[in-house]
């Protein structure tokens, strides 16, 4: 705007000024000039606002493109999976997901219209919610869209208030109908009919959100091998920490996205359900188990001292030719459906600062006094599944598997004799057999039947270190068997190498002191000596099938090796035919009535030696001529003065194979006598299993 | 090109008398074909309808940018709320074409019979405005709308700021220049505004636009005035008191007892520090801003309009600066700075003061809204609701602003057809 432009423009404007009509007011040169001025300013103020514009790009570009792009999360929802089920052999449900519902709360809803919020909070008092809890929070948070206010409402309970409410609405629709009809043959107008008093119709900003919970609909049942789930779906313990993937599915999600015409698109990826378990465990097997540990223990309850029958009564029932669990029990258990319930470790042995147990036991008032880290502690030792997780020193039930040994690598003929005096020195040290007055001269099968120390002891020298070692290694001893189930042990540690075993440890070892196995190690081993020497991995599920039913793996039984030739594993059947039936037999009272079966009892010390404490066992198998199961039962410490009663071990495993060789078709071969007729007649098992 | 050469011939004298500094190769091409042309084409122009086609362009451009701007913005919040993705686009459309008519009705009314209407429809504006109290209808929280039906609404703010323009146009007309310079004459101009601005304060509580007609008068008496002191010391006065307040405002920020404004203060110096509640909408428009980049992220794919309060109203320029970047909104403030331009160039052609004080009100009105809106959105000064004109929705705005424009449109066709009588005459005769 040159001085020349505003001259030349008053110049142009000048000759019209006189001769064209204007205003009563003309606009002069000056405020022409005060325009431009005006204009000068807003085009200052532009200015400066576009410089403010760059200044802002030029700062703050990148941090506030980041800021945007964080923004962009659209309604975003995990939709839960069902986590898969846990089916026994024959399909009982040991563990399922059911579909519960989350209440949500919808405040802007309720209160859209003044009328919905009385029905609606009314509403809520049915699915028993606070009534006026929910008042004060949707009154606090009006426009909050997503507030849980009751988890886990089972489905008939949603149901049951879904349909009260469906049939009320309906009820009321059709009442409003009614009333318009009335008014329409009154001659009124549809709008002055009566007003019907909407209460169901007007439930607003109540939805229901599906989730699951984990239930065992057998509660206790094989507890320690199912273990259970925290937050629903995290497994914790046994099958359920194990198989915690497979069970687990994959999250399903709803998202909303923005498509590039700008449209809200919602998209639902569905859920994908977890796989279910099929157990080789049978839980009719298992409870019978369970039922018999259970009476003895309490049947030595508070016996000596306060405190359950025993630290640890467990019973592994194993399919001999397969290598799949049958039952797996121990006691104490717990109940899965409330696996922190700390009444359960009363009678427990206290523990140490270290977890080892004491010899104090654990009231149940002291139980509820525990802090929180002690109960956890306690807790987890009730958790543990001792037939995988604890080790012991097997004892005589460990005599077979050095025989086997012997007669395995030729360093043992059946034809050997051993004298047994009642103790052996061993490199000056004078190793005591159970007999103290000395078995007289036995042969292998007389050793294994008397359950004698001192032939065993002898022959372990015959074999030697490298040998015996060898073949422990062979049976798995020391070794985790691998089975299915979280928490294996691994004994190595207490095994001996056989450079560094001394004349004292071998002989220790050949009648099963001094070293440590798992209970699944000793069956796994043991079925192996008596199915011609197969030794087939240990497992509890026999497949994995979809959520839809269909198989998805299959565990056929797995050899994994070897172990011993048919021929020493007929003869090892033999011996321990004889250690049940001969007459100086240890297992007597392990036989039930009516079948022959095999076996060996174990009465071993536990450290520290000088406790006097023991832990006695039965490992047997039936029937005798065609076995099928291996079972094996372990009593820790029992509650009572005097330990090393193996026959208790004995009593317990006769009394479950007593219901459970019937139970498994397995037909009599023995005579009853008119004792035993009773005792089944008792039971109810007689009638079922009639013999001419 | 016709056109053009017609526009030309009319316009270029009074372009010329006017004073246009702006060698555009437009004018330069106008002035040609005006030498060319005069002779020939003069009689033929008198008889065509007569407007000032580069305003009207201008102004067109401006309202179809403003509704694929608004379409853009609003598609999302009208599909999510009232199911129709173009809900806000219909309507605004509807709104133009309604503006538009009135315009061009507007543009053929003598606008020296707005001196004799003015007073009656500034009665009215304040009668509107009191009715507010009784049946105004809440809307965001503040109560500034009359609701005929449920679709057709009104709000009063808006209408007041086109019968200020003609009402303080006519009080200047009659004070005249000479009386202008007393204390009294250059207070009493300043009465129905301040009295309307008070009014929209108070009952409206809408201090955005009471601001805005006070800016209105005060701009129209600036030109009028043949005094230059007593505006820098306004000006001085003004700047002085602004500072004040901000600082009192921070120094009781403490007390935490003070309205909404005051908060709005506080939340201008930091945004951050309010960014889940006040501070939200300013915060979010600047990121959309500072996420645009040079060219922007192109039409239509802004992700702030989700996010940003009323994007499809005050804050639409944000989303602007976010889908065409720093050149889209550069080019769309040198648009309204062409049209103000075009506006000088008619008042100063004005066949009389009336004429040329109603434009200096339309130019004030809009140069300042403009700037206010731009200033809201770079968090410039403090939040206030002010609508981009002719970009932002809003029905009562558009069709208040178009009659503006034809208020202007008939000032400038008055005197282009002076002109060309005059040239006629004096060519002819």
């Amino acid at each position: 705007m040159s001085r020349r432009d505003r001259e030349r423009r008053g110049r142009a404007g000048a000759p019209g000024q006189g001769k064209v009509r204007r205003g009563p007011r003309r606009f002069t040169i000056s405020m022409q000039k005060r325009l431009v001025v005006l204009f000068l300013i807003v085009a200052a103020a532009f200015l400066v606002l576009a410089f403010r514009l760059i200044l802002i790009q030029r700062d703050n570009g990148r941090s506030y493109t980041m800021q945007v792009l964080s923004q962009q999360a659209y309604d975003n929802k995990s939709l839960p999976y069902k986590r898969g089920k846990i089916t026994d052999s024959k399909g009982t449900v040991l563990a399922d997901s059911q579909l519960v519902y989350n209440v949500i709360i919808d405040a802007s809803q309720m209160l859209e219209e003044e009328e919905y919020l009385e029905p609606s909070l009314n509403a809520v008092t049915r699915l028993g919610i606070d009534k006026e809890e929910i008042r004060a929070y949707v009154t606090e948070h009006p426009g909050s869209q997503y507030y849980i206010a009751k988890k886990n409402l089972p489905f008939q309970d949603k149901r049951a208030f879904e349909k009260e409410n469906q049939e009320g609405a309906q009820a009321e629709r059709e009442a409003q109908q009614k009333a318009v009809e009335k008014a329409r043959r009154q001659g009124k107008p549809d709008s002055e009919a009566e007003k019907v008093e909407l209460v169901y119709s007007n439930i607003r900003g109540i939805w229901f959100e599906d989730n699951y919970i984990r239930n065992y609909p057998c509660g206790t049942l094989a507890a320690d091998v199912i273990g259970f789930t925290v937050g629903n779906n995290r497994g914790s313990f046994g099958l359920e920490e194990f198989y915690d993937e497979t069970l687990n599915g994959v999250p399903g999600r709803t998202y909303g996205y923005l498509d590039a015409s700008l449209n809200m698109e919602q998209t639902t990826i569905e859920p994908t359900d977890g796989n279910n378990l099929v157990l080789t465990l049978d839980a009719n097997i298992q409870s019978i188990c369970e039922k018999y540990l259970k009476e003895f223990n309490e049947e030595l309850k508070d016996h000596k001292h306060k405190g359950n029958g025993s630290n640890n009564a467990a019973c592994i029932v194993m399919d001999v030719n397969t290598g799949g669990i049958l039952a797996m029990a121990s006691e104490p258990g717990f109940d899965l459906n409330d696996p922190y319930d700390i009444k359960k470790v009363a009678g427990m042995p206290k523990l140490n600062d270290e977890d080892a147990i004491t010899t104090n036991y654990l009231t149940e008032a002291e139980a509820e006094a525990l802090s929180d880290k002690d109960r956890s502690r306690y807790l987890n030792a009730l958790w543990n599944n001792f037939c995988i997780s604890s080790h012991f020193e097997p004892g005589s039930t460990a005599k077979p598997f050095t025989t086997a040994a012997g007669l395995e690598s030729g360093k043992l003929k059946t034809t050997d004799t051993f004298l047994c005096t009642g103790y052996l020195d061993v490199d000056g040290t004078a190793m005591k057999c159970a007999h103290l007055e000395g078995d007289g001269m036995l042969d292998v099968a007389g050793a294994i039947e008397r359950s004698c120390n001192v032939s065993l002891m002898q022959e372990a020298f015959k074999i030697g270190p490298e040998v015996f070692c060898k073949y422990q290694n062979a049976f798995n001893f020391g070794l985790k068997t691998n089975i299915d189930l979280a928490g294996e042990a691994r004994t190595d540690d207490y095994l001996y190498a056989a450079e560094d075993m001394k004349n004292v440890d071998l002989a220790s070892n050949s009648f099963g002191q001094n070293f440590e196995a798992t209970m699944i190690q000793m069956a796994a081993g043991y079925c192996s000596l008596i199915n011609g020497g197969y030794y087939y991995q240990p497992h509890i599920v026999e497949r994995i099938t979809s959520a839809s039913g269909s198989t998805v793996q299959t565990n056929s039984p797995r050899i994994l090796k070897k172990t011993i030739s048919e021929e020493t594993s007929d003869l090892i059947r033999e011996y321990c035919i004889l250690a049940v039936e001969g007459d100086h037999a240890t297992g007597k009272l392990a036989r039930p009535a009516g079948y022959r079966i095999g076996g060996k009892t174990g009465t071993a010390e536990t450290h520290p030696r000088k406790l006097n404490q023991w832990v006695v066992s039965f490992l047997g198998f039936a029937p005798a001529e065609d076995p099928q199961i291996c079972i094996y039962v372990v009593l820790d410490r029992i509650n009572n003065k005097k330990q090393d009663e193996a026959g208790r071990a004995c009593i317990v495993a006769r009394k479950i194979m007593t219901e459970l060789l019937p139970y498994m078709n397995i037909y009599m071969t023995e005579p009853l006598t008119d004792e035993e007729r009773l005792e089944l007649e008792e039971l109810g098992l007689y009638d079922t299993n009639e013999r001419n | 090109m016709l056109a053009k050469n017609r526009y030309a011939g009319k316009s270029g004298p009074a372009a010329n008398a006017g004073g246009t500094a702006v060698k555009s190769r437009e004018t330069e091409r106008a002035g040609r074909n005006r030498k060319l042309n005069t002779e020939a084409s003069a009689p033929a122009q008198k008889k065509a309808g007569i407007y000032d086609y580069s305003l009207l362009f201008i102004v067109l451009v401006l309202l179809s940018l403003g509704l694929v701007l608004l379409y853009s913005t609003s598609s999302y919040i009208a599909a999510v709320e009232n199911g129709d993705s173009a809900f806000y686009l219909k309507r605004q459309l509807i709104f133009t074409v309604m503006g538009l008519v009135l315009m061009g009705m507007v543009a053929f009314f003598p606008y020296r019979w707005w001196r004799y209407l003015s007073i009656p429809g500034y009665l009215i504006t304040i009668a509107l405005i009191i009715m507010v109290i009784p049946f105004g209808r809440e809307v965001n929280g503040a109560k500034r709308w009359l609701y005929f039906t449920d679709n057709i609404s009104l709000q009063p703010s808006e209408m007041a700021k086109v019968s200020i323009i003609i009402l303080t146009a006519f009080i200047i007309e009659l004070i005249g220049r000479r009386r202008l310079q007393t204390a009294w004459g250059f207070l009493v101009p300043m009465v129905p505004a301040g009295i309307i601005a008070v009014m929209l304060w108070k009952i409206t509580n809408n201090m955005s636009s009471a601001l805005l007609i006070l800016a209105i008068a005060f701009g129209m008496l600036f030109v009028a005035c043949p005094d230059y002191k007593r505006f820098v010391a306004l000006a001085a006065m003004g700047i002085a008191g602004c500072i004040g307040i901000v600082m009192y405002i921070v120094r009781t920020a403490e007390q935490n007892n003070m309205g909404f404004r005051g908060g709005r203060v506080l939340v201008w110096l930091n945004p951050q520090a309010y960014a889940d509640d006040t501070g939200y909408q300013t915060l979010q428009a600047l990121y959309a801003i500072g996420s645009g980049g040079m060219f922007g992220k192109g039409l239509g794919q802004s992700m702030q309009k989700i996010v940003v309060p009323e994007a499809q109203n005050d804050m639409i320029f944000s989303i602007i600066c976010e889908e065409l970047g720093l050149f889209g909104a550069i080019s769309i403030m040198i648009l309204f700075i062409m049209l103000i331009w075009r506006f000088i160039l008619v008042a100063g052609n004005a066949l009389d003061l009336y004429g040329a004080l109603i434009v200096t009100g339309v130019i004030t009105h809009i140069s300042v809204q403009v700037v206010l809106n731009i200033a809201v959105v770079t968090n410039t000064i403090p939040n206030t609701g002010v609508t981009l004109p002719f970009i932002s929705y809003g029905g009562s705005s558009l069709f208040f602003l178009l009659a503006e424009i034809g208020m202007v449109m008939c000032v400038s066709r008055t005197s282009v057809k002076a002109e060309a009588e005059y040239e006629l005459e004096h060519s002819g005769g």
